[in-house]
């Protein structure tokens, strides 16, 4: 767990507005030695981009960082990081939209950048925003993404939970809307996504919550 | 050389009155000089520690064993220590893992507010070594490792993580990068490949707890 400490401490000084420069060395240092040295000019170009622009360098940082310990190419791996910016310039214009004439969200940019890359349409994310602009997107938008995943229509997902969202269900509690709704599409009997959705939202909000204590991976309870 | 009739003066043998005049002056400048020794002359470190000695085994006859307790508890003492810088440093960083790294009831480290318990689990029978890297350990190797304890193929291991969405992957034998299959959200890792990520999102653990 010594990494803990460490992560903590990154994770705190980027949610504290650390200025810019600081954050563009910070993030040069993180990278030094790690990705490959035809790579690296151009991906410094890209998060100094991102830093100018106000965007969160971050997930530029961890993708850069990723492919090089997968021992991506140069040239793939640059592509890689580049895509990741567009992704977040198009969370940026999303959630702009959303929330009109108020600042961006701290935090809000990235989570939607997320969303778009397990390919929810942004049509969904914009609904999403819209219903609760002050509240920490990740939770719905990762709902809505498993809804997706599991070939819900997405429109009815969204429906599903922005009807939870108005019946008290905040943050992580959302995610259990759509395991719910997964464990009723796999009771079978027939049974098709539009009906496991209708008696989802007739037990709202009182869906189950999954065990206390320990996030596990896979649609039960995480 | 001091003539003998001025040193029976000063020691007391004759009468300073009936020395001649020369020594009776030289008597008078050592008999002064004499004087103001003894009268601002230090102890000697060993004459003050015996009697210090002294005035403690005094103290101590004359006090009950619970005065001599508190009198010795009390007493401020000299302690010399002699570490190896190597110790030292080892001491160091026991103290900071205790101080850093909070601790249950039963040992095990427990999540702040907004950090939460991620437990993998794979099954990779005939393993050598399995392990997890992710965005939340910069994608660096050996910082999480699984265990197979009972080399049933079934690799385990819990991580305290910051609560949110993190992408990860094992590591299978230092060499063979395998998708969790049981992670049940996946994402495409962005490089082209078509290969996927395995997405973990971490509760915190106070909302876990939450019904």
């Amino acid at each position: 767990m010594s990494g803990r400490l460490r992560l903590t401490l990154a994770l705190a000084a980027l949610a504290g507005g650390a200025p810019l420069a600081a954050q563009s060395s910070g993030s040069a240092s993180r990278l030094a030695g790690r990705v490959p040295a035809a790579a690296l000019p151009a991906i410094d170009s890209i998060i100094a981009t991102a830093v100018a622009e106000s965007l969160p360098s971050e997930p530029l940082v961890q993708k850069a960082l990723e492919g090089s310990a997968k021992g991506i190419p140069a040239d793939r791996l640059v592509n890689g990081v580049r895509r990741g910016l567009l992704q977040l310039r198009d969370a940026r214009i999303l959630v702009t939209r959303a929330v009109p004439g108020q600042p961006v969200p701290e935090g809000h940019v990235a989570a939607v950048a997320a969303a778009l890359a397990r390919g929810l349409p942004p049509p969904i994310v914009a609904r999403l925003l819209t219903v609760a602009p002050n509240e920490p997107p990740g939770p719905a938008l990762h709902a809505a993404a498993d809804l997706v995943a599991h070939r819900f229509n997405p429109d009815s997902a969204a429906d599903l939970l922005v009807d939870a969202h108005n019946k008290g269900l905040r943050g992580v509690r959302l995610l259990d809307v759509a395991v719910a709704a997964d464990h009723e599409l796999q009771r079978g009997g027939g049974r098709t996504p539009s009906d496991a959705l209708a008696r989802v939202r007739a037990m709202l909000p009182n869906v189950p919550a999954p065990e206390a204590g320990v996030t596990r991976r896979g649609t039960k309870g995480s | 050389m001091i003539d003998p009739r001025l040193h029976e003066a000063l020691d007391g043998e004759r009468d300073p009155a009936e020395l001649p005049a020369d020594l009776r002056e030289s008597y008078a400048r050592l008999h002064a000089a004499a004087q103001l020794l003894e009268a601002v002359a230090p102890l000697s470190v060993a004459t003050r520690v015996m009697a210090e000695i002294r005035e403690i085994a005094l103290e101590a006859r004359a006090d009950g064993p619970a005065l001599r307790l508190g009198r010795w508890l009390s007493r401020p003492r000299a302690v010399t220590v002699r570490l190896r810088p190597v110790w030292t440093l080892a001491l160091a960083a026991g103290l900071a893992a205790i101080l850093l790294l909070p601790s249950g009831p039963g040992g095990a480290p427990t999540p702040g507010d907004r950090e939460g318990v991620a437990r993998f689990v794979g099954h990779f029978p005939g393993a050598r070594s399995v392990e997890v890297v992710g965005s939340f350990n910069d994608w660096s190797r050996g910082a999480l490792h699984l265990q197979d304890d009972d080399h049933d193929g079934i690799w385990h291991g819990d991580a305290i993580l910051p609560a949110g969405q993190h992408e990860y992957m094992f590591i299978v034998d230092g060499e063979r990068w395998v998708a969790d299959p049981l992670a049940g959200r996946y994402v495409d890792d962005g490089f082209g490949a078509g290969q996927e990520n395995s997405l973990l999102i971490v509760r915190p653990a106070a909302a876990a707890a939450q019904p």
